[in-house]
């Protein structure tokens, strides 16, 4: 009896509970990514594979390069006839996978359904500067700011989707107009994407993509040993890059990224608030030791949050390289002698927060190190994501260390930096709070001439090297490993995959 | 019988209660905010406001609670806040994997602890059992997350055979359920090997043998079916626990199951999947042991729900 009842039970779990096939059909590409994206939909996606999967399927008015910097997609030509208006003209004869044409109507509507309350979308804020949109011709399209905000034009590169498409509970994307459309999901293990023959730019070289998702980066790297990824980049454990670079058929890449390692210092706490001792800090820490013993050389030491692939980096802005007695020294004119020479005692306690992550772990154990040398105590202290950050973003920390993600227009500065900027009205948790640099930040969101704007970022990223209400750190490097018979990928800096369209898989 | 099988499936009721009252408010009490996750670090305050409220996460606990269990009454359990899809849909897409996960993992310790605790319990002190009880001790002292990988690189990379995770072909089972089962296949052969000992020395064991039953169907029909009954509660306790257990080998293994979206959902504090997914958690260990003590009566006649 309890065997036939145990059989019985197994025989229901067998029965159609699996729907999805090993492998992918042949032509396709398998990449091998962290986590699965939440949401496709481009009025709603915010998580990065999210974005990075859905820049496959959607255009959108303009996209970013591989140059971090603004170009035209589905706009043939965009102006600005005046510092609050931007008019588009669009390509023709661009149609969507369902083979309806894409219009002006079309990218009024997505816009729409963004800014619309009830649709509850999380970018609806981002628009919040957006007054109206006029339709000119079925071509020609033009945004209306209420006021001139220079970093707007980031917000164009949302994926167009057709007029009229529902927000139902289906939970389907909608058709977009890009190199792949959708072809199969299949909840929390991979997406399937096949090539749009009919692509208004040029036909993709492969036939399709399957994004599998694979949280454990050790696993990832297993399943590229044994062929069944063909593509993997970022998330890779420091330590088996050398033996992935040894691995035959495996091509390795490292280029430069433009996401910022830095530590956050809380300015309002009594001794923090001397930017002697901020700039002490910066001197004692040994960026290139760390960066070549901890992260097997996968980053490159910042001097600030703009990577040198930035429109606005300064190439002025001088680093920081390990200098111990100009930390000593520095300590001793902020009034803060050490008590006894090389003895046990510090100058002054500090702690440092961080995730549990183990490499965060050892990069903070590092960093103790390099800081008793000039005689400041370090204490380590290492929590959940959650509490971390929620104290972080209450101010309760005197160090803690984070990462930017993703940064293309130099505006981010006001939202770190500003005085109006303390949360939770941005991101000034250090609460930094300086004129000067507050009537820069508000003159660089409002002036539209790049130019100028260049300028006034220049002087930003001076004033931050010599104030140092963050400790630069590094930039993080994109790593790219994949198969020698892939041909034509571009390492974008954000970590896109929009260089998939043109890469060729040759038997 | 009737009665006791009434009586016990009312009690669902508050147990069920109980486990979704506790996880709503730990789940609200614990640091983080889903508003943070979903519009990123450059919202302003005010932005993260209004969708707090459009979202009615800044009602007080007790209301939110209210309007959760007023939903929960009709068969409604949320939407994800993330996902364009009902928290019931999102559940009943991965709840298969985990449930088939769960039952290879089950079948194959009992597939490996039952000959091992046979064996064992025949051979008393002898190298037999000396190798059940080693293999006992060696998996309960394996963790999944060394023990995984640990599979992959011997089966799937070094031989060969298996792929190394996935819910792909029948094959790719073998390793997460191999992974999930031998630490339960550890606790079952003990547990089993004890029981058997047990029984062996009783007058009806005796017995049967001195009215000459053959050795074989002694084991068989006497000493087995009467060690079964601790087994059986193990096992009841440890299907319970796989199903909301599997989430380190769910991990592992890239399985996409209910474990990895319970623990997606709480790293991204979407409140309405993770209460979704602790409540089909509870109500599956609930049901499995009402079944394991409906199953007692089939093993042992003796036992009796009528009063």
């Amino acid at each position: 009896m309890q065997l036939i009842l145990l059989l019985l039970f197994f025989l229901l779990a067998l029965s159609g509970c699996r729907g999805s096939s090993a492998q992918p059909p042949p032509g396709y590409i398998t990449i091998g990514i962290e986590s699965f994206p939440l949401q496709l939909d481009p009025r709603f996606a915010t998580d990065a594979n999210s974005s990075r999967v859905g820049g496959l399927i959607y255009n959108a008015l303009l996209r970013v390069d591989e140059k971090s910097q603004l170009q035209p997609e589905l706009a043939r030509r965009w102006t600005m006839p005046n510092a609050r208006s931007y008019l588009f003209e669009l390509h023709e004869g661009v149609k969507f996978h369902d083979g309806r044409l894409l219009t002006a109507a079309d990218v009024k509507y997505t816009y729409e359904s963004i800014g619309d309350a009830k649709n509850l979308s999380p970018k609806r804020s981002l628009l919040k500067a957006l007054a109206g949109i006029d339709v000119l011709d079925s071509h020609t399209i033009r945004f209306r700011l209420s006021q001139p905000h220079a970093p707007f034009p980031e917000h164009f590169t949302i994926g167009v989707v057709p007029a009229g498409t529902a927000i139902g509970p289906s939970g389907q994307p909608p058709p977009g107009s890009g190199p792949f459309m959708l072809e199969k999901i299949d909840p929390g293990e991979r997406v399937m994407l096949k090539a749009n023959a009919n692509y208004w730019e040029n036909r993709p070289k492969a036939l399709g993509l399957v994004f599998k998702s694979i949280p454990d980066a050790m696993v990832r790297v297993l399943e590229f040993k044994k062929g069944s990824i063909d593509f993997l980049q970022n998330d890779i454990e420091p330590e088996v890059i050398p033996w992935l670079a040894k691995q035959e058929n495996a091509s390795l890449q490292a280029n430069q990224g433009t996401t910022f390692q830095y530590i956050g210092i809380n300015c309002s706490q009594p001794i923090l608030r001397d930017a002697r001792v901020r700039r002490a800090l910066a001197h004692a820490i040994d960026r290139d030791a760390i960066i070549r013993h901890l992260l097997n050389g996968t980053g490159v030491a910042a001097s600030g949050l703009l990577s040198p692939l930035n429109w606005a980096y300064n190439d002025q802005v001088p680093g920081w390289p390990r200098d111990r007695a100009k930390a000593k020294l520095l300590l001793d004119q902020a009034g803060y002698p050490d008590p006894d020479g090389d003895g046990p005692r510090p100058r002054f306690r500090l702690s440092y927060k961080t995730t549990n992550i183990d490499l965060r772990r050892r990069i903070a154990e590092a960093l103790k190190e390099q800081l008793a040398q000039v005689g400041i105590e370090l204490e380590i202290r290492t929590y959940e994501w959650g509490t971390f950050f929620s104290d972080v973003k209450k101010g309760n920390f005197h160090l803690f260390s984070l990462a930017w993600v993703g940064i293309h227009d130099p505006d981010i500065y006001y939202q770190l930096f500003h005085s109006a900027s303390f949360p939770p009205n941005g991101d000034n948790r250090g609460r930094y709070s300086n004129a000067q640099l507050d009537a820069l930040l508000e003159d660089g969101r409002t002036t539209t001439d790049l130019f100028t704007r260049r300028k006034i970022y220049g002087q930003v990223q001076q004033i931050l090297a010599s104030e140092l209400p963050y400790i630069p750190l590094w930039w993080v490097k994109n790593v790219v490993a994949h198969k020698r018979n892939l041909q034509g990928f571009v390492p974008y800096p954000d970590g896109s995959f929009v260089s998939f369209k043109q890469v060729s898989v040759t038997p | 019988m009737r009665r006791y099988l009434l009586h016990r499936l009312l009690l669902l009721v508050p147990t069920l209660l109980g486990a979704i009252t506790l996880v709503f408010f730990l789940i609200h009490l614990v640091p983080g905010d889903p508003v943070e996750v979903m519009l990123g670090e450059t919202a302003s305050g005010a932005d993260k406001a209004e969708l707090r409220r459009a979202l009615g996460l800044d009602q007080p606990l007790f209301a939110q609670y209210g309007n959760f269990l007023l939903g929960l009454l009709q068969g409604d359990l949320g939407r994800s806040l993330y996902e364009q899809a009902s928290v019931g849909q999102l559940i009943a897409a991965r709840l298969p994997a985990t449930v088939e996960l769960t039952a290879f993992a089950m079948l194959m310790a009992v597939v490996i602890s039952f000959p091992l605790a046979i064996g064992a319990a025949m051979n008393k002190g002898k190298i037999n059992d000396r190798a059940a009880l080693t293999f006992s001790l060696l998996g309960l002292s394996m963790p999944n997350f060394w023990l995984g990988p640990l599979l992959m690189i011997v089966f799937a990379i070094q031989l060969g055979w298996l792929p190394v995770s996935g819910r792909g072909a029948l094959t790719s089972i073998v390793l997460p359920a191999l992974t999930l089962g031998l630490g339960m296949a550890a606790i079952l052969t003990r547990i089993l090997r004890a029981s058997l000992l047990q029984v062996i020395d009783a007058d009806y064991v005796r017995t049967a043998r001195a009215k000459g039953l053959k050795e074989q169907l002694v084991w068989l029909k006497h000493t087995l079916r009467n060690a079964l009954l601790s087994v059986i509660t193990i096992m009841s306790l440890q299907f319970g626990s796989l199903l909301a257990g599997s989430i380190i080998t769910e991990t592992v293994f890239a399985w996409p199951g209910i474990g990895r979206l319970t623990v997606q959902a709480i790293q991204t504090r979407d409140y309405p999947v993770v209460q979704g997914c602790v409540l089909v958690i509870a109500l599956s260990y609930v049901l499995v042991n009402l079944l394991t003590d409906l199953l007692y009566r089939v093993v042992d006649p003796r036992i009796s729900y009528d009063k």
